[in-house]
């Protein structure tokens, strides 16, 4: 089955150390008609509330945003997790937000964005794991796959920090592990 | 039961909420879900154990309260927010002869103080009456003693200090208001702060307030977010009745009102202040 028939509902991206470089790589080459809503979870500075969606909308072709409490996904947009919140994935496709206690010494965790999108969109969700230097990540993309998700893991040679991908890696055998070109063209193969 | 004869959460949730006097029901699904899941695994227990000991035991019911319901804060958490209150803000509220405020949702009480100290700055405690609000038992607990651990480590100091633009650098200014001890990084708020909150238990999904005054600022940071939209816009209706005109409702950086009750209140930075706008009620 082609991937642009499996109707993804949403992809989840996660990244840590050296991510900012591959995630506005990829948003720079995907189709502006990218028909998913997009969910971007970057560990950052908890002190630095600021400049991640500017740096990341000067070169994007779709728009990032900092998603408010429940808003709603939409295609062709990408949602940026705020600083110092963990994100979640609902149901009726809007976000929720969280400040409950930092998980893999991180919020937002990486884990709870994965595992929220699974719990709710199930086979309906793709998620990428990019370049990071922690285990975050790892579980919650493993819990997309059990779901009967698409998981792409970045491959560790093209990684600035290979922690994350391999530690996913060393849980599961992800669907795809690519390059971020590969990554950007299988982005693009959904668009119809 | 779901079709495969597997008890749900939302099952459960059902069953607590007919056995005790908690609704978790119009929580924000994943989170409520994940933390059930977590009160699941430190107890080794199924669904249906965890319902069948939510349906005898009181006491128990009262530990996993506890456990689901999140009790994470931090002093002046997003300082430019506090600075913005501190400069722009409450300085108006000087021609009241009382301020009265609601904290909702206050967990161990960081931001309680936080606020109470920019009115102390600002000459105007003595007019401030606090009615701190949580459903937490322990988190209250906490709030009354005002001890805290770990808050230097997590730059309580730094964030303090950029409220007040203090570049002294000798942190005169927050040993006004607190002990501190660093060795064990500790930090203890004093007796005159205290004294003017008055700390009582309550779930903000009941649908009554607990005090009759009306109120001029309603202070509700990252409190909502885990509540689903239609809970949501019931307690923001319900703070909008307990504001005196022009008093303001204070919400987390990243919380929003939504399209109805943009019109009933004005947004000012992160400040939403009660419009005199009137509407038949819905």
């Amino acid at each position: 089955m082609e991937l642009s028939d499996r109707k993804f509902k949403v992809v989840v991206i996660g990244g840590s150390a050296g991510s900012f470089s591959v995630v506005s790589k990829i948003l720079s080459q995907l189709d502006p008609g990218f028909p998913v809503p997009l969910v971007l979870c970057l560990h950052r500075l908890k002190h630095v509330r600021s400049g991640l969606v500017e740096g990341l909308n000067l070169k994007s072709r779709i728009p990032v945003v900092e998603p408010f409490d429940k808003e709603k996904l939409k295609p062709g947009v990408a949602m940026l997790a705020p600083s110092n919140y963990h994100l979640f994935v609902e149901f009726d496709s809007t976000i929720s937000l969280s400040t409950e206690e930092v998980y893999n010494h991180s919020r937002p965790a990486i884990d709870f964005a994965y595992s929220s999108a699974a719990y709710s969109f199930r086979e309906k969700t793709l998620g990428i794991i990019l370049t990071g230097a922690n285990k975050d990540g790892a579980k919650g993309l493993k819990s997309i796959k059990d779901k009967k998700g698409y998981t792409i893991v970045q491959d560790p040679t093209t990684c600035d920090v290979e922690t994350m991908p391999q530690s996913a890696l060393k849980l599961f055998e992800p669907d795809q592990v690519l390059t971020p070109d590969e990554i950007v063209k299988v982005l693009n193969s959904l668009v119809d | 039961m779901n079709s495969c004869g597997v008890m749900t959460y939302k099952e459960y949730l059902r069953v607590l909420k007919e056995h005790s006097p908690y609704d978790f029901s119009d929580y924000s699904d994943n989170s409520i879900y994940r933390r059930i899941d977590k009160v699941m695994r430190d107890q080794e227990l199924t669904l249906e154990q965890l319902s069948e000991r939510t349906r005898r035991d009181k006491e128990f019911v009262e530990q996993v309260v506890e456990a689901i319901t999140v009790n994470t804060t931090e002093l002046f958490r997003d300082p430019a927010v506090w600075k913005y209150l501190y400069e722009k803000h409450l300085p108006s509220l000087a021609a009241n002869n009382f301020i009265n405020i609601w904290h909702a949702g206050c967990s161990t009480g960081q931001e309680v103080y936080s606020l109470l100290i920019l009115f102390n700055e600002l000459k105007l405690l003595d007019k401030v009456r606090v009615f701190a609000t949580d459903i937490s038992r322990n988190a209250l607990e906490v709030a009354k003693k005002g001890v805290y651990q770990n808050q230097i480590d997590r730059g309580c100091i730094e964030n303090f200090n950029s409220v007040f633009d203090d570049k002294t650098g000798d942190n005169t200014r927050f040993l006004k208001y607190f002990d501190v001890d660093e060795q064990q990084d500790r930090i203890g708020v004093k007796p005159f702060l205290k004294e003017k909150i008055k700390f009582i238990r309550h779930d903000l999904v009941k649908n009554d307030v607990p005090f009759y005054n009306k109120v001029d600022v309603v202070f509700c940071r990252n409190v909502l977010i885990y509540f689903n939209v239609k809970l949501q816009n019931r307690i923001v209706q319900r703070f909008h009745e307990g504001l005196y005109n022009n008093g303001i409702l204070i919400l987390g950086a990243h919380e929003g009102l939504s399209g109805f009750f943009k019109t009933k209140f004005d947004r000012q930075g992160p400040v939403y202040k009660k419009s005199n706008v009137f509407h038949l009620r819905y």
